[in-house]
């Protein structure tokens, strides 16, 4: 039982992690059908801006966010242009998939050069410290890392719900054509979802590298994880994603807990056929366009 | 990750003009090489990593390489001809290191060529070496699966074989007083070539001598969150934990020990822990003492050239003894022994090099070395301890420069 | 729907016996080294573009295969077995058919969804066969890696043997190609590309026509893997199935012509050879991975359709110009979304 807990525990840790790094992957399909590949990279991108300001500057990983999100939201608004937007319309939900994954590819040698492929990880003074709270033992940057995807999904939300921009984003998923004829500029709102999507992938990135440590290599865990994370959650459905993301964490920690680590790895395996047996739409998908 | 890379049409070109005249002139540049007292530079080809998984040993071995190489050359070069490495990557890809090795024989015709780093790599490579008469002696590559394809042309170029890493230690326990020694112990390994197989060994040797097993978990390459792996072996509470061991993933387990405040009586951690400045990095300076590892190198070693090794290398790249990677010291010393069978036999030819190497000792910065009739080194590694936080050796007793201490203090301690 | 034209028979036979006559022209063994992992490529590229070109459906789990036929090769012929001799060449049929029949469940899955959709699907598919690769130990012996047993071919012509497989296999792969595409099957994944709710909607049985497709693209990536698992003599996880090597060969897909009978070809000719000695020189081997990017992302924003309708379009082109008189251009035109020979 005590175990039991302890798993639990460190699975949800986790998991709202995951809800962070995967949410962004579907917010850029709803608006854009695209599907970015090089979502893991922009989270291993993050990590590495975050180690260096860390270790050249002894910038806090957590305060590095605030500098990390808006220089990937740039990148990811220059993606877009340069390109996501160029493909036609047409084959946008296959190429993307490719172009991306070219994307991904060459951020990666870019890390290599400039990092090498050494495993890196940010190591605050507190990196090591644990609470234990009835026999239960936390780190604390775990707890650190998700109050800091909460808060962040959380303004995501609020954003999307709230404001003149959210409406625009919400309008473009249900139907991008009467969007448009109410006024809202398509173009505009695939660029801005798509460098928001980025920047919460390296916002999660940030923290990353001071719970795991990680290479530009990296990035392929992160997209397989996600990938299906997005897939369970039924592709474009943001409660969908969070449910997704916090089973996942969850039957990791547990099957690496009660079977063996190795088993954890396939996961994601299990869930994916077992759903898309029973429910190939994902546990909230639609299939057609809906709601985000 | 794995990978390749693209190009352009004006490569194929090229390469179809390259295939024609090499086929024409081959004969002719192979024989100028072989002719006696030639003072043509010796060239020796060797693929190494310097992109993908092994990249980072692959640069330390190339440091390696190139310091002997310079070397060599300042004080005259081999009998008379200067040292020529002719380098190319191989992207951690074994296909890419099978066309390098093709391409050195085949169509650069080097002298000699010498090892990559990895066993994954050194298996095919050496196939090809041995296809075309090639000695092939090789820095690292010393897993079963080496010795096991029974090649006569490789020499693996450390102390011992890789799965034998674990003995010292294995020795050392097993000399100690019955009521010191560890009454139970858990094997917490990486799936690794390098890793769970030593952990494996050791388990089977603590087994015959009556220590109990408490639990064995192999965890997959790439792991990253180590809690709930190292938490249900802590709560067992073994009083010997020994971790097969790569790299990171040694420092993640002493991390989640740490944290989970679990201090067995002994700690072993087959590698990763015998990483001089790495090590106190990621764990703390403060974490470290009482942690076993093994090593093959030492910069404290008195082995044969090992201090002008030292010096030369912290010369030209500058740092202290401890921040070099044993992986040079093996890549430097794949270079010392062909010098000694030019200096004893007055030839480099594959052949003679082959027929030397099998009878004999060899000292080298690796200390003596010598081989069985597949290239298996005949020796042992040496036990380290972290004591006042430094690596030191600990046994063998020819070796050790203090005595091993146990049991190990609490963290922080 | 279309006849043979002579001038497609007499292009056929060039290609194959100018492909066939390679390595006893350059004999060199580097330069056969080469050639091996060139028509690996294009084999695996054939392969791709039956399913992914003719049907739409990007198949991103065909490096699975890959190892399946690897692994299988490995278990079958191991070191401590001695060398196998040609063995292993000639159980690649019934290697390539098990291969198909085990892709067909798992294609009856993935088939359940479509679009992008599908391709999350197989890639997940294809890194949980990475995971499967280090953890079904008995099969793949983990991250250890295995090893085969070495053949002992004449050292001269060592590569030959490997080259003239994988060349039958190639060729193989194009005889399929070139059947599907004037059979019913290939009007069906035709359809499905246009449009697969109107064909199921016109009574076309799409479900076995995609699984059988799916089954014989798989079935002959499997095959190809075990050949290159008995050349390489020693295989582990992160290459035998390699996320790379389904990037690369949609990608020479991409660049010859995707939906063409020698697009994959061509794509395999022009990369492979300039990936293997780009990669050799250690200073440009620290950019491959960018330039690997850059090459796929000016493939694909600037030829999406590939060289060989972009060529043929051209020639249409002036075709057109010259025979402006005689015929309105709009019919010598080919539309975008049909596959063109050759």
């Amino acid at each position: 039982m005590r175990l039991f807990v302890q798993a639990v525990i460190l699975g949800l840790l986790a998991g709202g992690v995951y809800a962070l790094m995967a949410s962004g992957l579907t917010l850029a399909f709803g608006i854009m059908r695209v599907i970015n590949v090089a979502q893991g990279v922009m989270i291993i991108l993050g990590a590495y801006v975050s180690y260096t300001l860390f270790t050249h500057f002894g910038v806090d990983p957590f305060l590095s966010v605030l500098f990390v999100v808006p220089v990937v939201f740039v990148l990811g608004v220059v993606i877009e242009l340069v390109f996501i937007r160029p493909l036609r319309p047409s084959e946008r939900e296959e190429l993307s998939l490719l172009v991306t994954w070219a994307v991904a590819l060459g951020i990666e040698g870019v890390l290599g050069l400039v990092y090498s492929t050494t495993y890196r990880s940010t190591i605050p003074s507190y990196a090591n410290a644990a609470w234990r709270i009835g026999g239960f033992a936390v780190l604390q940057v775990q707890v650190y890392a998700f109050g800091l995807s909460v808060v962040i999904l959380a303004v995501l939300g609020v954003v999307l719900a709230k404001t003149r921009f959210g409406r625009a984003v919400r309008g473009t998923v249900q139907n991008p054509a009467s969007a448009a004829l109410l006024g809202v500029d398509e173009r505009k709102v695939a660029a801005i979802g798509f460098g928001l999507s980025v920047a919460t992938a390296a916002a999660a990135g940030a923290v990353y590298g001071v719970v795991t440590p990680f290479n530009p290599g990296s990035h392929y865990d992160l997209i397989s994880l996600l990938l299906t994370i997005i897939v369970l959650g039924g592709m474009g459905s943001l409660p969908g994603t969070v449910v997704a993301a916090v089973l996942m964490g969850v039957s990791q920690a547990l099957l690496a807990t009660y079977i063996s680590p190795t088993s954890a790895k396939l996961t994601f395996f299990i869930l994916l056929i077992g759903i898309l047996v029973v429910r190939p739409q994902g546990l909230f998908g639609a299939v057609e366009r809906g709601k985000l | 990750m794995a990978h390749r890379r693209g190009g352009s049409l004006v490569a194929v070109l090229v390469a179809g003009l390259m295939a024609a005249c090499s086929s024409s002139s081959g004969a002719s540049s192979s024989s100028s090489v072989s002719g006696g007292a030639s003072t043509a530079p010796i060239v020796i080809g060797i693929s190494l990593s310097q992109t993908g998984d092994f990249s980072d040993p692959g640069k330390a071995a190339m440091r390696g390489y190139q310091l002997w190489a310079e070397t060599v050359n300042g004080s005259g070069g081999i009998l008379g001809r200067q040292v020529q490495l002719k380098i190319a990557d191989d992207a951690s890809d074994p296909g890419q290191a099978v066309t390098n090795y093709e391409t050195f024989i085949t169509k650069d015709h080097v002298d000699l060529v010498f090892g990559p780093f990895s066993t994954l790599l050194s298996v095919p490579s050496a196939q090809i070496a041995n296809r075309y008469g090639y000695s092939f002696v090789e820095p690292a590559g010393g897993g079963p699966d080496m010795f096991a394809a029974k090649l006569p042309n490789v020499f693996f170029v450390q102390p011992a074989p890789v799965l034998a890493c674990g003995d010292p230690f294995v020795n050392w326990i097993l000399s100690l007083p019955a009521d010191q020694r560890p009454k139970t112990a858990a094997y917490v390994s990486l799936d690794d070539p390098f890793a769970s197989p030593i952990a494996d060994a050791m388990q089977a040797k603590f087994e015959a001598a009556g220590i109990q097993t408490l639990a064995r978990t192999i965890y997959p390459p790439e792991t990253t969150n180590f809690t709930p792996i190292v938490s249900p072996v802590a709560a067992k509470s073994p009083d010997m934990w020994v971790g097969g061991t790569q790299s990171d993933d040694a420092y993640a387990q002493v991390k989640s020990m740490i944290s989970l405040n679990f201090n067995p009586k002994f700690l072993y951690l087959s590698n990763g822990a015998s990483s001089p400045v790495e090590f106190p990095s990621k764990v703390g300076a403060s974490n470290v003492n009482g942690i076993f590892s093994c090593g093959d190198w030492f910069p404290n070693s008195n082995a044969s050239g090992n201090q002008d090794f030292i010096s030369a290398y912290t010369a030209k790249y500058g740092g202290d003894a401890f921040g070099i990677d044993s992986t040079s010291a093996e890549a430097y010393a794949v270079g010392q022994l062909i010098q000694a069978v030019a200096a004893k036999t007055g030839s480099i030819d594959n052949q003679t090099i082959i027929n030397t190497l099998h009878s004999g000792t060899w000292p080298t910065v690796e200390g003596n070395l010598s081989w069985d009739q597949y290239g298996m080194p005949q020796g042992s590694d040496m036990l380290v301890e972290w004591i006042d936080q430094k690596l030191t050796p600990v046994y063998p007793a020819d070796v050790a420069l203090h005595t091993p201490v146990s049991p190990k203090p609490n963290w922080g301690g | 729907m279309r006849t043979v034209s002579r001038s497609g028979v007499a292009l056929t036979v060039v290609i194959v016996a100018g492909l066939a006559a390679f390595p006893f022209v350059f004999q060199a063994n580097w330069v056969v080294n080469i050639a091996v992992f060139t028509m690996m490529y294009a084999g695996l590229a054939t392969a791709w573009n039956l399913l992914g070109g003719y049907s739409g459906y990007i198949s991103l789990c065909n490096a699975a295969f890959f190892g399946v036929g690897a692994y299988a090769i490995a278990n079958l012929f191991p070191t401590s077995g001695g060398p196998p001799g040609s063995t292993p060449f000639l159980i690649l049929p019934l290697l390539g058919l098990g291969a198909a029949i085990l892709s067909i469940p798992i294609g009856w899955v993935a088939f359940r969804t479509r679009g992008v959709t599908f391709a999350i699907v197989t890639i997940s598919l294809l890194f949980v066969a990475q995971t499967l690769a280090f953890l079904m130990r008995s099969f793949t012996r983990g991250s250890q890696g295995m090893g085969i047993g070495v053949p002992r071919f004449s050292v001269a012509t060592y590569e030959r043997p490997f080259y003239l497989a994988l060349l039958a296999i190639f060729v193989f792969a194009v005889s399929v190609c070139w059947y599907v595409r004037r059979a019913k099957l290939g009007l069906t994944l035709f359809a499905i590309r246009d449009d697969e709710d109107r064909a199921r909607g016109l009574g076309v049985d799409t479900e076995i026509a995609k699984l059988v497709t799916f089954a014989m693209s798989l079935g002959i990536t499997a095959m190809i893997g075990g050949v290159w698992a008995y050349y390489i003599t020693y295989i582990y996880p992160q290459f035998a199935v390699d996320p790379l090597i389904t990037i690369g060969m949609v990608l020479m897909v991409f660049l010859g012509g995707k939906g063409t009978l020698w697009g994959p070809l061509l794509g395999a000719l022009l990369l492979v050879p300039a990936q293997r000695l780009l990669a050799q020189n250690a200073s440009t081997a620290r950019w491959y991975l960018i330039l690997y990017s850059g090459v796929f992302l000016l493939v694909i924003l600037l030829l999406p359709r590939g060289i060989i309708p972009s060529v043929q379009d051209l020639i249409a082109r002036l075709r057109s110009k010259s025979d402006r008189d005689t015929s309105p251009p709009a019919a010598t035109v080919p539309t975008v979304r049909t596959e063109v020979v050759p």
